[in-house]
């Protein structure tokens, strides 16, 4: 089978600033086959889809497609190549009816440049039909469930007559199930003659599905594509830490010991829902302190709900949440704070943290007796700046000023800056939504080690996660929302496929 | 009858350059561009029909030079906010400024005239001559009213069924997808504001030589961002918008009504209120139903 | 670094705005020196030149120090003229009508600026955080409606029947609450003026407030996780703003003034907006900011005297500043990616 390789891609090199974010990386590839690229957060996975697929241009590198030259910069070369990709945020406008979000993002278009609603909405019907998606054409994406908006993104690209096709982190928003459908589709393709290059950075996917395998590590090449039969997973593990400690947890000893005491208690609450996002629906659980519950679940099925409600952004309609024995459903959100309940939000970026304000504004609480050092009204900033100092020292943070905003500090890091203010103090309940995300390994090992020091000191913590490998490594219990009522709670023994069809919700 | 006629004239010649106004400036809000500047490009559109107009004898002529004028100053906006990255809304209250001045320089420059000027051209009217019982107002309605409806329907099949309205639409909600899919978001702006201004400067050319031919400093005294709110109430859709703007007109009409007739004895100022606080309360409730509907 | 660039991005603009300027007003035919030393004359050379520029830079500088905190908090409330009018409303209400010694009128009067002010810019405040109405839109109609309003009560109710003509004004006010002589500033107006931005700076960043409020402008989402009160800290915002324009108004009525005109400085609530950016959205720069804006003003009074060129022209100066100062003109560095 000794054909000019369908992609070959040599030296390519991409900086962003001082920051090298790919060095040297050469990739060739064969036809009809799938070819997974591994590597830890923050590798240059995304960098590299990104510059093939013509949206970055790198600053050395060449690029030809089936034995072709290929310039970069530009989506609409690489598509006339015949490379097209699905991001990992998804590019169709979630406004748009599928049938609007298919018309704009082809380059084969059904209607010229204006065109009858129904003509357009019956051809791509059609298409869809044929590629086996059943979706009416003119729903609006946004309320279509992520498997299914995914698989018409995807649909997007083989209308267009990709024969390489990149699929950057797919499985990131899927449960176990629709996880299994999309590899099967994937095969399928395969068996078709599509190339197919998925970006992944868990190793029970890449060997479930790839037939090659290239690893990243800081930005270099460490393994070339190589068929993975040829490989085991301790090796592929090496690979991709190189070297760094490994996160995997010791042996788990479960801190429940009996007369375990209820820290939080939601009783049958209820709250409304926002927009796509499902409200909570009658949900009843506890928290005990010394323990860390995870909270599974595709997302979307109300766990934003669960930690606005925790937190107290959002008021529940009914039921009661208790701390400690008091109630504190109708408690504003910095009456919670002082109580000793603490949140890391989802977005760190956003919610968790100001990417222009300066490091000490972030670090600092701002609860009301934290303010000290000067007469009232007026604040001292050189203690309010000593303080944060001394709270971003003992949480590792790097930075060489506290003047500095945010936004100069890498994931991990700035997640650092967040954890030192929710986690120093007095904690009764830390609320973690989705803390390690994006996060290469030694950021997030960093992450776990808080909560579980956190846990020791006998507080409750419930974790967010949708990543099912996190939720069994450090946590004690594990809780399923499904459109926004608990589906279950299950102990840390439980399944995959447990816990995977408590998700989905019966699901053969 | 009589009064009905009047006040229905009063209405759609008072509701057009509004309405006009608030369809094209739709283009640019739905690029995302909340624009400030139709105030003033509406403005140097009347005041070019009335220079353009004079100066050449032909309303056409005026009105065809103050489209270009406009045209030219959205570029100028344009590459402000697009390529040099400057605020939104402060280059368009910037530009508005700019066009105040602008307008009362030039025509104290070129017509050494100060405050207000008379043009010597008026806008066609395509029906003529006194017209019978309860029609008898169309022969007051210039082509531009008559042409307006139009303008809406074309500026709906636009916005809704074109590529280009497609891509507009994903510059201003979604510009991440549209930089995916490989859009010129920079020129897709571009087209956008040109649209705006074009309109802004028919907006212009009614308000100025429709019927009171003249020109008057500062003369659209708040209409640009009348025709803000209207865009706001109607959402994304031109019809609804155009519907707003209709209303305007209604209220101004209303206005000017009470003026002249003057039964409530009530001082010319509250009268003169009413479109502004009518401007309030349609923000309002359009915020909040936006509200009711959105996650947060 | 840092400083310089903001201070050159704030410069710049300026400089190629007075060079457009300039060019235009040669194209079409005015002595350019004339218009130079025109405006340098009246801004700051000439006789009592200074002490105008200083009268001028007043209501400016609130208002534009009024601004700044709803600028901190993400809010564009352009009402300052509104505000300014209703806060000298409620002076000359006070002034005229409300008997008592002086020691107790003057302070009251004042006092009435800051509520009418802080007052009309709260209903907008208001509207935008419980209903979502966009601030910009509401704010420039309660100026077209303040603007009405006070016409209507300089016409009417509180007319002066001794003044005929196109200015409609109010009875002045009695002597003795006067701040300042008529058209001209006073040592005790500057100092009330250095005493209220210094409390303005004060509150912005010096207390829990002024930090807070930053904090919601900036990251307005983080700041609601951590328990911050967006909403209340935003409508404050709102009214400190509203009392600074207020007093801006108090100030004009009882000082310059001396009475509640009509018709006065039509676009200030806009150009003190544009102080507030050359001014770098920090205090000290707005004081300068202002002292510029306040030149270019007497200079516009100053002007017909040495040149022909109509106020419109400098009014297009202004335009073109509004314009070009928040245009990046130099590259950004680009940041860590």
């Amino acid at each position: 089978m000794m054909s000019s390789p369908t992609l070959e891609c040599t030296n390519i090199d991409v900086r962003f600033g001082p920051v090298r974010a790919l060095s040297d990386v050469s990739l060739s590839l064969e036809r009809g086959q799938v070819h997974a690229i591994l590597g830890q957060n923050g590798a240059g996975k995304s960098t590299l889809a990104r510059a093939l697929s013509g949206v970055l241009v790198p600053e050395a590198g060449t690029l030809q497609i089936a034995g072709r030259d290929v310039p970069f910069g530009s989506a609409a070369a690489t598509q006339a190549a015949g490379l097209d990709i699905v991001h990992q945020r998804f590019a169709l406008p979630p406004g748009f009816t599928v049938a609007e979000a298919l018309e704009f993002a082809s380059t084969r278009k059904m209607g010229g440049l204006f065109y009858s609603k129904r003509k357009v909405e019956a051809a791509w019907q059609a298409r869809l039909d044929q590629a086996g998606i059943t979706v009416p054409v003119s729903a609006v994406l946004s309320s279509l469930p992520v498997e299914t908006a995914q698989a018409i993104e995807i649909a997007r690209a083989l209308v267009n007559d990709a024969q390489i096709l990149i699929l950057d982190e797919p499985t990131a928003l899927l449960s176990p199930e629709t996880i299994e459908t999309l590899f099967a589709q994937l095969r399928q393709l395969r068996d078709a003659g599509v190339t197919l290059i998925v970006i992944l950075h868990k190793l029970k996917e890449v060997m479930a599905l790839a037939d090659t395998v290239s690893i990243l590590r800081q930005g270099e090449l460490v393994l070339p594509a190589t068929p993975t039969s040829e490989l085991d997973e301790d090796r592929i593990r090496d690979l991709m830490i190189g070297g760094e400690p490994s996160n995997k947890a010791a042996a788990q000893t479960s801190v429940l010991a009996s007369g375990q005491k209820d820290l939080l208690t939601f009783a049958h609450v209820s709250s409304p829902s926002k927009g796509p996002e499902p409200g909570l629906s009658d949900v009843s659980f506890s928290l005990c302190s010394g323990e860390i519950l995870g909270v599974a679940g595709v997302e979307g099925n109300g766990q934003r709900a669960l930690a606005e409600v925790y937190a107290g952004l959002t008021q529940a309609i009914a039921g009661t949440i208790m701390l400690q024995g008091a109630e504190i459903q109708n408690a504003d959100i910095s009456a919670r704070r002082n109580a000793g309940l603490r949140s890391v939000p989802f977005d760190r970026m956003t919610e968790g943290a100001s990417l222009t304000l300066p490091l000490w504004e972030n670090a600092k609480s701002w609860m009301s007796e934290a303010f000290r050092g000067a007469t009232f009204p007026f604040v001292s900033l050189r203690a309010m700046r000593t303080e944060a100092a001394a709270g971003l020292d003992n949480y590792g943070v790097v930075y060489s000023s506290v003047e500095q905003p945010g936004g100069t500090l890498s994931g991990g890091n700035l997640q650092r800056v967040i954890l030192a203010r929710e986690l120093g103090g007095d904690v009764i309940a830390v609320l973690a939504a989705q803390p390690t995300r994006g996060l290469d390994f030694g950021a997030t090992a960093f992450v776990w080690d808080e909560l579980r020091r956190v846990r020791q000191d006998g507080a409750g913590v419930l974790l967010i996660s949708s990543d099912l490998d996190e939720l069994f490594d450090i946590c004690d219990r594990i809780l399923v929302m499904r459109g926004g009522a608990v589906a279950g709670v299950f102990a840390n023994t439980a399944t995959r496929a447990e816990i995977g069809h408590a998700m989905v919700g019966g699901r053969s | 009858m009589e009064f009905l006629d009047q006040f229905t004239v009063t209405t759609l010649r008072g509701a057009t350059p509004i309405v006009l106004a608030a369809v094209a400036g739709l283009f640019a809000i739905r690029a995302g561009i909340f624009h400030l500047g139709i105030e003033g490009l509406m403005l140097v559109g009347a005041f070019t029909a009335v220079a353009a107009g004079t100066a050449s004898g032909s309303a056409t002529v005026g009105m065809l030079t103050a489209i270009l004028v406009c045209l030219l100053l959205s570029v100028l906006y344009w590459y402000l906010i697009d390529k040099l990255k400057a605020d939104t809304v402060i280059a368009g209250l910037g530009l508005t400024a700019l066009c105040v001045g602008g307008t009362a320089f030039a025509m104290q420059v070129l017509f050494d005239q100060r405050g207000q000027m008379a043009s010597t051209v008026r806008l066609y009217r395509p029906i003529t001559g006194q017209q019978e019982g309860a029609l008898s107002f169309v022969s007051e309605l210039t082509i531009i009213t008559w042409v307006t409806p139009l303008l809406v329907v074309l500026a709906w099949i636009v916005l809704r069924r074109s590529r280009l309205g497609l891509q507009i639409a994903a510059v201003g909600d979604y510009p991440y997808g549209a930089e995916a899919v490989g859009v010129n978001q920079s020129r897709v702006r571009l087209y956008a504001l040109l649209i705006t201004g074009a309109g802004c400067a028919i907006a212009g050319t009614q308000l100025a030589i429709g019927d009171v031919a003249g020109f008057s400093e500062n003369m659209t005294n708040g209409r640009g961002f009348f025709a803000l709110a209207a865009m706001l109430f109607g959402g994304f859709s031109a019809v609804f918008t155009a519907f707003a703007g209709l209303f305007f007109g209604f209220a101004d009409a209303f206005g000017i009504f009470m003026q002249i007739n003057d039964r409530s004895g009530l001082p010319v100022q509250f009268v003169l209120l009413v479109p502004f606080i009518l401007t309030i309360l349609i923000v309002s409730i359009s915020g909040y139903l936006r509200k009711k509907k959105s996650t947060r | 670094m840092n400083r310089a660039h903001a201070a050159l991005s704030a410069v710049f603009p300026i400089v190629l705005a007075i060079a457009l300027s300039a060019v235009l007003f040669f194209v079409t035919g005015y002595d350019v020196g004339a218009v130079i030393s025109g405006v340098i004359e009246g801004a700051v050379t000439g006789f009592g030149s200074f002490w105008q520029t200083l009268r001028w830079s007043m209501p400016l500088l609130l208002i534009a120090v009024g601004f700044l905190f709803c600028v901190r908090a993400g809010e564009f409330n352009i009402g300052g003229q509104g505000q300014m009018m209703m806060g000298g409303l409620g002076t000359i209400v006070v002034a005229l009508l409300v008997p008592g010694p002086v020691c107790l009128v003057l302070p009251v009067a004042i006092l009435a600026g800051m509520i009418f002010g802080g007052l009309w810019s709260f209903l907008p405040g208001v509207l935008k955080v419980k209903l979502g109405a966009d601030e910009v839109i509401v704010t420039l109609m309660l100026n077209f409606i303040a603007v009405l309003f006070v016409s209507w009560i300089t016409t009417g109710p509180l007319k002066d029947p001794a003044v005929r003509g196109e200015t409609a004004s109010t009875p002045t006010v009695d002597a003795a609450l006067r701040l300042s002589s008529g058209d001209g500033m006073s040592v005790t107006l500057l100092v009330l003026i250095a005493l209220a931005v210094a409390a303005a700076w004060l509150i912005a960043e010096r207390t829990a407030f002024g930090l807070k409020l930053r904090y919601v402008g900036e990251a307005p989402e983080a700041a609601r996780w951590q328990g911050m009160k967006a909403d209340r800290l935003r409508l404050w915002a709102y009214v400190l703003a509203g009392a600074f324009a207020g007093l801006a108004g108090a100030f004009e009525v009882l000082g310059p003034n001396g009475r509640l005109v009509t018709g006065a400085t039509p676009t200030i609530g806009f150009t003190a907006i544009v102080v507030t950016i050359v001014g770098l959205s920090r205090v000290p720069g707005i004081v300068l900011a202002a002292l510029l804006f306040g030149g270019l003003q007497a200079a516009i009074l100053f002007l017909p005297i040495v040149s022909d060129l109509p106020s419109s022209g400098l009014k297009i100066l202004e335009g073109l500043i509004a314009l070009l100062i928040t245009a990046e003109f130099i590259r950004r560095r680009r940041g860590v990616g």
